[in-house]
């Protein structure tokens, strides 16, 4: 219980940290946001001057505008977006979420069972066929950028063969007769975005939990197992895997962390409307009230998988909880 | 040793893997079968800000209002002044009261009576805002009535609108203002409807109540927007029963959905992906000007500005920048820096503008000239030292800073270019980008407020136009030192031009004015027009017909002014009679705009994503239970061979 407050505890105050950094990186920022408005001949200084108010941005850096934007943030208020008019942040960025997580839940999920599948059994069966075309196969797909294993995915199925959808999540002002029907579009939409989500982490994961296996193979206690006459199959499920296991949960939980960081390729190639879409359009916008809550939200998604790996590494290994 | 880890963790994952294994090669068919065949689907490269009219800053804001709603005086497809929510106007002789006579019987899209009331309601919101001294929204919608100097607007009955100016002016028939429905409207107060932070912004959620042709029903933001019908438009109704537009972040994701018919038009595509849309089947591409262009400024403030101003007096001076107009080959940049999609610059007006556009006379046209460059720079009193390096009159060899915005990241390669020929000259030029918001406040000067430095060299970016080109010509006045002017030119005689060419009401008096004032400019040259890029789009033929350029031969079909390019589109399946136009003529004795669709599509979403939540778990209970099955009887049964590793 001590263990689990004080991570807990230390991921309140690393947050409590980021969103300090937060609002100087972005107040540090030169420039100034109304500035935009005096390169249109229409906007009289009266009104860029008004507009300075609203934001806020007339009043000095520290305490002033440190405490508002501590109040607010603390109400879970991050301000309006700047181009997606009269809409707060959170509202802006509550609505990229689902897709995001659709998106990459979906990914992870069949990169976990793939990729780990998949290492541990080119580990076991190290110097076999599946070992070396697996392994070679998940080197190429580990060093592939997303958004050119996105593009290639996209060129071949959607522009070629024609089988699935090039973008969004539904056909474009189709109107669905049953849930059922809206479902198997979305299906269709979600295959190929998902497919270079899962293939990039396969290839990761897969390399990981192959030397992983390797190492734990060559421990002492498996020759002893082995020795004792334990099934081979048994000994892998049963002695060799839940140690092997231990870096991998360790990298999968960093990796959920990032999930926001990883969109912004894929989303972007598949006009998937998440939060990786949102990013680049809040900064060709310079959208900065936006792109602050994606900070935020990517920070603090980051802090809360470091502690979910703890905690679950605690779990698996009782050494790491003394 | 007992494996809880393996048994917690690894099944309940593989089950989901499995799910997802089983649901995604079931949903494959689903998309063999293509939606209604009378949708128009548009992309574009520009994301919406949103229905609020006002708050329009990018060209597909206005795209949306003008499909919902109708200026008072609309553009035909030579851009010339046709019916818009009022069918006809006069101007008294003295130039400054205007009655507009506003279409009998007609009515909004929820119909209601549409009046000139209406009309009155629309154009007193901008007084309003004009006389507390507030923008409504981003700025620019009001911004074409103050310019025209409206002064009171009055409906003495719901077919006639006076409105009065405080001076003649040129500026009131092109104003870019959609009339909105009072009824509508004016529960909302002007900050509710001006500020877009205010409790209670008025956002104008769909469905939008218009006059158009089309008007909003869904808006998913950061996605699209659609349109349907108005069934009570009064002018002539497109093929398209509902018009869809969504946006697009990636240029090549767009074009891929153009290919692949998944939208039927693409605004704002790349050089390199528009060249490859050329000769595919049912695809045709349109290069259109531009209505803007990009330039290179010359820092011409001429008073000293301490620890600010430019690196040396040089570049205030019409004589130094004329010469270094002969060093810039223009030619080269559009071919190198638009892959050709372009046309060289001259004018601060687009050739866009066809009616107001002047390009210079051949005797004053400046070309690639080194050698002439040279000799000027040389006459000009800016010679070369022994070293070969270009002194200016304060005898300090001349160092040129220059910059761009990082957001118009093509001018780096205009940067590469034009140093190497101004290099040639003997100027050394220092390039750099700079992120737009610094570069913003570098360019401010003392006039503005706060004061700021104007501290830059020569800097490159780009104007973008109205429908009328005043807003063009402004930044270049007097008074705009400390607003939007970017080069500090000031001539008194450009600013009495510009004063009256907004004033005069004959169109060839107000051309002739336009014309001295071009050639002003291109004599002073307080910035080099490099180039007016062109506007790449591309539509498909396969599903509807009668794409007409507006203006003919040198715009583009869609996202020009007013919603014609809609209203002129035919279904390509003509010869079978639309079924869905019937039964949205049908439609019309309701009150709304065929609202149905759009809740049979969330009611449909908000079902399916529950629904997909039960399936989901279902799926993977079952899956689960097999699995722990199979396992018992695994281990049961089989023996493992011994593994040949190690």
């Amino acid at each position: 219980m001590r263990f689990l407050a004080r991570r807990v505890a230390q991921a309140l105050l690393t947050i409590g940290f980021i969103v300090i950094v937060n609002f100087v990186l972005f107040r540090a920022m030169p420039g100034s946001p109304e500035r935009i408005l005096a390169r249109n001949p229409n906007v009289s200084p009266a009104a860029i001057q008004q507009t300075r108010e609203r934001w806020g941005i007339d009043k000095p850096l520290i305490p002033e505008q440190l405490v508002a934007y501590l109040v607010a943030t603390a109400q879970g208020d991050l301000g309006f977006s700047f181009s997606s008019r009269g809409r707060p942040v959170t509202e802006v960025i509550a609505g990229r979420l689902g897709p995001t997580l659709l998106l990459f839940g979906l990914g992870e999920v069949i990169a976990i069972v793939v990729g780990l599948g998949l290492g541990a059994y080119t580990g076991w069966r190290r110097g076999g066929p599946v070992d070396l075309v697996g392994n070679g196969v998940s080197l190429v797909l580990y060093s592939m950028p997303y958004f050119l294993l996105g593009m290639i995915l996209l060129l071949v199925f959607a522009s070629t063969l024609h089988w699935l959808p090039t973008f969004g999540m539904t056909t474009l002002g189709r109107t669905y007769d049953s849930a059922l029907a809206y479902l198997g579009d979305l299906a269709a939409h979600l295959v190929l975005p998902v497919a270079t989500v899962a293939l990039g982490l396969i290839g990761q994961y897969s390399i990981l939990m192959r030397s992983s296996i390797i190492e734990t193979l060559n421990d002492e206690y498996i020759t002893t197992a082995r020795a004792k006459g334990i099934p081979s199959g048994r000994i892998l499920r049963a002695h060799a895997l839940p140690n092997a296991l231990l870096p991998a949960v360790s990298l999968i939980a960093i990796n959920l962390g990032y999930v926001v960081a990883g969109a912004i390729t894929v989303e972007v190639v598949f006009n998937w409307p998440g939060l990786g879409t949102l990013t680049i359009e809040a900064l060709s916008a310079r959208d900065y009230p936006v792109l602050q809550g994606v900070f935020l939200a990517l920070s603090i998604s980051v802090v809360l998988a470091n502690l979910f790996a703890d905690l679950i590494y605690g779990r698996l290994d009782p050494r790491v909880r003394s | 040793m007992r494996s809880p880890v393996q048994r917690r963790t690894l099944r309940p994952l593989a089950a989901a893997g499995l799910v997802a294994a089983l649901l995604l090669p079931a949903a494959l068919p689903a998309t063999a079968q293509t939606a209604d065949d009378h949708i128009l689907r548009v992309g574009t490269d520009q994301e919406f800000s949103g229905l609020n009219p006002w708050q329009a800053v990018y060209v597909v804001d206005y795209e949306v209002f003008t499909l919902n709603y109708d200026l008072l005086v609309g553009y035909d497809q030579n851009l010339g002044f046709t019916e818009g929510f009022a069918t006809s106007w006069t101007t008294t002789p003295d130039g400054k009261t205007t009655t507009f006579k506003i279409r009998p019987g007609m009515k909004w899209s929820d119909g209601q009576p549409a009046t000139a009331e209406d009309a009155r309601y629309t154009y007193q919101l901008v007084l309003d805002a004009i006389d507390k001294e507030v923008t409504l929204g981003s700025g620019y919608i009001d911004g074409y009535l103050s310019s025209a100097g409206l002064a009171a607007v009055s409906a003495p009955d719901p077919e006639t609108l006076v409105v009065e100016t405080k001076t003649p002016t040129s500026l009131l028939l092109p104003a870019y203002v959609p009339i909105l429905p009072k009824h509508i409207w004016e529960g909302h107060s002007l900050d509710q409807i001006a500020n877009p932070e205010a409790d209670g912004f008025f956002k104008n959620d769909p469905p939008v109540v218009g006059t158009g042709p089309y008007t909003a029903v869904e808006f998913d933001p950061g996605k699209f927007i659609r349109f349907a019908r108005n069934p009570n438009y009064w002018g002539k109704q497109g093929g398209a029963d509902e018009v869809i537009i969504q946006h697009f972040e990636s240029n090549d994701t767009m074009v891929q959905a153009l290919r692949n018919g998944e939208i039927d038009y693409a605004r704002g595509i790349g050089a390199d992906a528009f060249d490859s849309l050329a000769g595919q089947p049912n695809i045709v591409t349109v290069e259109g000007f531009a209505n803007g262009y990009s330039y290179l400024t010359f820092n011409g403030y001429t008073k000293p500005i301490k620890g600010g101003g430019a690196s040396t007096k040089a570049v205030a001076d019409p004589a130094f920048r004329d010469a270094l107009g002969w060093a810039v080959d223009l030619p080269v940049l559009v071919d190198k820096v638009l892959a050709g999609h372009g046309t060289p610059g001259t004018s601060l007006i687009p050739p866009f503008h066809s009616n107001w556009y002047v390009p210079p006379a051949p005797n004053v046209q400046r070309s690639f000239d080194l050698t002439k460059a040279d000799q000027k720079l040389v006459a000009a009193g800016y010679k070369l030292d022994s070293s070969g390096k270009r002194l200016d009159k304060e005898g300090k060899p001349i160092t040129l800073a220059m910059t761009w915005p990082a957001s118009e990241s093509e001018l780096a390669t205009a940067a590469q270019f034009i140093s190497e020929w101004w290099g040639q000259l003997g100027i050394t030029v220092e390039a750099g980008v700079t992120e737009d918001d610094t570069l913003l406040a570098d360019l401010t000067p003392p006039e503005y407020d706060p004061p700021g430095l104007a501290k830059f060299d020569v800097y490159m970016w780009g104007w973008v136009g109205d429908v009328d080109p005043t807003s063009l010509l402004q930044p270049f006045t007097t008074d705009e030192i400390g607003g939007s002017s970017d080069t500090f030119y000031s001539n008194p005689r450009f600013d009495e031009l510009f004063v009256k060419q907004g004033q005069t009401t004959d169109p060839a008096e107000r051309k002739a004015m336009l014309q001295e004032m071009q050639e002003l400019f291109y004599r002073d040259l307080p910035n080099i027009p490099l180039y007016y890029d062109s506007e790449l789009h591309a539509y498909r033929t396969d599903r509807f017909t009668g794409w007409q350029s507006q203006p003919p031969g040198t715009g583009t079909p869609l996202f020009g002014f007013g919603p014609i390019g809609y209203t002129q589109l035919t279904l390509a399946s003509a010869a079978a009679p639309s079924a869905s136009a019937t039964a949205s003529e049908g439609a019309s004795s309701s009150a709304t705009p065929a609202p149905a669709p759009v809740d049979d599509a969330s009611s449909a979403a908000g079902l399916s994503s529950a629904l997909l939540a039960a399936i989901l778990a279902l799926v993977a209970v079952a899956v689960v239970g097999l699995f722990i099955v199979r396992r018992r009887r695994d281990s049961g049964t089989t023996t493992p061979k011994p593994t040949e590793d190690e």
